[in-house]
């Protein structure tokens, strides 16, 4: 029966090098399991244009307003503030997403049917959905 | 592998002593932390760790297989065996890969066992609950198992260092 | 060393892929049908199996129930003759005439020729006068539809629009499939009508915000709900100027055959039947205040609402106490109904 030579019993550098595993392994499982939930706790504005999301902007990441163009059928500015998002002009017919205002919290969205846009914020212990 | 009466009476003592530290850290439990039932912190890992290099392999899984059949028994609670063979096997496999590598010390092998043995934990929790929900305490473990780990390598060392001079050649022993 | 990394690459890939199979997440899908968005959010279960099997219900009930598809069997209704319609259409067609009655009018599929004519859900939306009002107005009316078994006519010049039902039936429809997925917790949300499903974390119930009036952006009111179906009408949801700075709002009074001068801005009606949450929603905002109170009095047992009013006052009935939190300096007077 074969033995391994007794052990080191001082810590090397190696030793180091196992722990750093370590807890690369124990920060790579938290980012996987704790990083997608809604970005932790910060207001994110999706928007999403037929279907596809155009835009995921994290607001309090934001230096100054952002202004995003939707092209399609109709046209529509949206403005993205730290503090809330808006659609700003639009030559949608209804013009609903306009009338909605901004929107500050989590869980509210602007909606624009004819051209199929959604904006919603995500995140910040909101409600779940919003109705009306 | 010759069995003699020595080293069987060693493997025994080194399982009651085992058995003896899973009921010391049942008097600590870190499920007041992380409320999953049947994790713990692996102060038994130290008899693995000791096992390993002083009498080899086998005898290792011996113990081991022994203090968890028995544990098990002694608690009455069968699933509770579960989390014991997953931590426990896991963190010998570990154990094993890392003590061949030239570099480590005892320190570096006990902190990739007492990883080895929560993921085991955390991968049996996840069996009986049927939940991967459990996942988000890995990284807290994981976090925990650097200081039990640093700890049972710690113990390991220092008893070793006060064996120095005992050689535990399996059927070739001599003291002193 | 290269037995260790290999060891921990290992142990690194089975945990991205237990990872990857977790489905505790939250999981949403969104459409675009019957004229509206919908969203749909759930936990739990096969939800990829859940959103195909409710787009797939909700595409259905489209091709069944639209008055802009040609080949619905309300187009071919409203299309004149005698036709034969689906079993569920006769039945829905039924349940709306049960509507119609109980809230004396107040909802009424019938009432599409002025719907049309105002065009307030088209493009072009204009401002009818009282002669085109008086001359269509006489189409309305639960008597002009003939209903036997699955035949189905119309008198000459009607048609009728279950736009105020359909949503509130889909949502029924959809409910059904949670268990069918085995889905832990969710809800439904098609354009303004909602279904909740489970808890949202298996503990409290899902959080809905009603959404305030005079402020569309804000919230009015948060209401937890669980197993319910809730569904809010108000004029705010869809409106226009006229040249003359006169706006006018969505929701049709049968009876007049103008836009519903309501003293309400909102109607939400919270019940175990989402059809019903749907027509009741639409009459009693027709109804007004008092009329909306008056028959919640006599029908108590079966729903719970809550009306804003123009006045500035939130007026809930007793069963929602518990389940409401009321925003924080809010612009309403909240006070339950008795």
């Amino acid at each position: 029966m074969k033995h391994a030579p007794l052990p080191k019993l001082r810590p090397t550098i190696w030793d180091g090098l196992v722990a750093a595993l370590v807890l690369v392994l124990a920060v790579g499982t938290a980012v996987l399991f704790y990083g997608n939930l809604d970005h932790g706790d910060q207001l994110t504005a999706v928007i999403t244009h037929r279907g596809e999301t155009v835009e995921n902007v994290v607001l309090a990441s934001l230096q100054e307003e952002k202004i995003i163009h939707i092209d399609g059928q109709y046209h529509l500015t949206i403005a993205l503030h730290p503090d809330g998002v808006q659609v700003t002009q639009s030559d949608c017919p209804g013009q609903d997403c306009l009338h909605t205002g901004t929107i500050r919290r989590g869980g509210q969205s602007i909606i624009c049917l004819p051209e199929q846009v959604v904006i919603r914020l995500e995140g910040s212990g909101g409600p779940d959905l919003v109705l009306g | 592998m010759r069995i003699n009466t020595r080293s069987l009476t060693l493997c025994a003592v080194l399982t009651a002593l085992a058995l003896g530290l899973s009921t010391l850290e049942n008097l600590f439990p870190i499920t007041l932390v992380i409320p999953l039932p049947g994790v713990k912190l692996g102060l038994a890992n130290i008899v693995t760790v000791f096992a390993l290099y002083a009498l080899g392999t086998g005898p290792a899984v011996g113990i081991l297989l022994g203090r968890c059949l028995l544990g098990s028994i002694f608690a009455g609670n069968f699933s509770a065996l579960l989390f014991s063979l997953l931590g426990g096997f896991s963190a010998i496999l570990m154990m094993i890969a890392l003590h061949h590598m030239p570099g480590l010390s005892i320190f570096g092998v006990s902190i990739g066992g007492a990883a080895a043995h929560n993921i085991g934990q955390i991968a049996a929790a996840m069996i009986t609950l049927g939940s991967t929900a459990v996942l988000g305490y890995l990284p807290i473990l994981l976090g925990v198992s650097l200081f039990t780990g640093a700890l049972t390598g710690f113990v390991a060392s220092l008893l070793f260092r006060a064996m120095r001079h005992i050689h535990f050649q399996t059927g070739d022993t001599s003291y002193g | 060393m290269k037995r260790f990394s290999c060891m921990l690459l290992a142990l690194v890939t089975i945990l991205l892929l237990t990872a990857c199979g977790s489905q505790q997440k939250l999981q949403t899908h969104q459409i675009f049908a019957m004229d509206t968005v919908m969203d749909f959010a759930v936990y739990g279960g096969d939800s990829q199996g859940f959103f195909t099997a409710a787009t797939q219900e909700i595409n259905r009930l489209e091709a069944l129930l639209s008055r802009t598809k040609a080949e619905s069997d309300i187009s071919r209704i409203n299309g004149g003759g005698t036709v034969t319609v689906s079993e569920e259409t006769a039945e829905l067609l039924q349940e709306a005439l049960y509507y119609a009655q109980l809230t004396d009018g107040a909802f009424d599929m019938t009432v599409a020729p002025l719907v049309n004519a105002w065009g307030i859900h088209t493009e072009a939306p204009r401002v009818l006068t009282q002669d085109e009002i008086a001359s269509l107005l006489p189409l309305v009316g639960s008597e002009h539809l003939h209903l036997d078994g699955t035949t189905v006519s119309l008198d000459e010049g009607c048609s009728i629009d279950l736009g105020g039902i359909a949503k509130g039936y889909a949502s029924v429809r959809l409910a059904q499939l949670f268990e069918v997925y085995g889905i832990q917790g969710g809800w439904v949300s098609l354009g303004g009508n909602v279904y909740t499903y489970g808890t949202r974390d298996g503990k409290a119930p899902w959080l809905v915000s009603i959404r305030d009036p005079s402020s569309p952006a804000g919230a009015a009111v948060m209401v937890g709900l669980s197993n319910q179906f809730a569904v809010t009408s108000g004029g705010y949801q869809r409106y226009f100027t006229a040249e003359d700075g006169t706006v006018y709002q969505h929701i049709l009074d049968p009876k007049t055959g103008a836009p519903a001068q309501s003293d309400l801005l909102s109607v939400t009606i919270i019940c175990p039947d989402g059809t019903m949450a749907d027509a009741y929603s639409t009459a009693l905002y027709v109804m007004g205040a008092q009329g909306a109170a008056d028959f919640w009095r006599s029908h108590s047992s079966n729903f719970d609402m809550i009306l804003i009013t123009a006045d500035g006052q939130l007026l809930y009935t007793p069963g929602l106490e518990n389940s409401l939190t009321l925003e924080e300096g809010g612009r309403y007077e909240a006070r339950p109904l008795t």
